[in-house]
């Protein structure tokens, strides 16, 4: 398995943690009766929250991901010199026009994925339903869509 | 109109004259990953134009050796002007 499948793997692990916890605190503040999915606030703070998080444990995981690569390189190289590890270490990372194609084509995996839960929110909100399921709704079918976008680019990177 | 073209390379047998230059080093030359060149070896992945002229470069050949279209070649031979050279 190369860098950008593996990269793909660990977005895949984040953004399938970072939604669970979501829908775990969430549903726990629900139950609780502490919050009603009317509390459109609630959930906009709650989830610009997470959001931020998930910025912030994107960039943190990727860049320990970026150095555990480079130190497996390394151990895996140890007997020849530094600056042939250095060289080993950046053709291993290398980003060339497939991987941006495969990044364009995954993408819109996302769009798809979040516009249907837009619609479906849209729909739910036409249909009397709380303000809170039309939002966790599109926020589910983003993270969805992220998830979804780092499959498919696995497959892409399986089949192509 | 097929909508594909059957394209096809000669990466492999160029790569075995060139003496056996490994998968690795022609990706270093052409300035991208491993991977790509496998894909591209492999008839998986159609490079870009830029990526494929950067491939023949590394051989030092024309890139109509590095890579070949059926379709193309047969149009070539049916075209008239061709064949009529060809039966004179």
């Amino acid at each position: 398995m190369y860098y950008q499948q593996k990269k793909s793997i660990v977005s895949i692990v984040i953004s399938v943690i970072l939604l669970s916890v979501y829908y775990i605190y969430i549903i726990g503040k629900l139950n609780a009766g502490a919050v009603t999915l009317d509390d459109a606030k609630f959930f906009a703070v709650t989830m610009l929250i997470f959001i931020g998080i998930g910025i912030v444990a994107t960039i943190a995981v990727q860049i320990i991901f970026h150095i555990l690569f480079s130190i497996s390189i390394a151990v895996q190289e140890r007997e020849k010199d530094s600056e042939t590890i250095e060289h080993v270490v950046k053709a291993a990372m290398v980003e060339d026009e497939r991987d941006k194609l495969i990044d364009l084509k995954s993408s819109r995996i996302t769009v798809i994925v979040s516009m249907f839960g837009f619609v479906v929110g849209l729909l739910l909100l036409a249909l009397d339903y709380p303000f809170g399921v039309m939002l966790n709704i599109f926020y589910g079918a983003a993270g969805l869509g992220a998830i979804g976008e780092d499959v498919s680019k696995l497959i892409y990177y399986r089949v192509r | 109109m097929d909508k594909h073209l059957t394209i096809t390379n000669t990466i492999r047998t160029l790569r075995f004259f060139a003496g056996e230059m490994s998968q690795q080093l022609l990706a270093e030359k052409a300035g991208v990953s491993r991977q790509t060149i496998l894909a591209v070896e492999a008839g998986k992945y159609s490079p870009s134009l830029e990526l494929a002229f950067r491939i023949a470069l590394v051989f030092g050949v024309p890139i109509g050796e590095v890579f070949s279209c059926e379709e193309c070649e047969r149009a070539a031979a049916n075209k008239p002007g061709t064949q009529q050279e060809g039966h004179a």
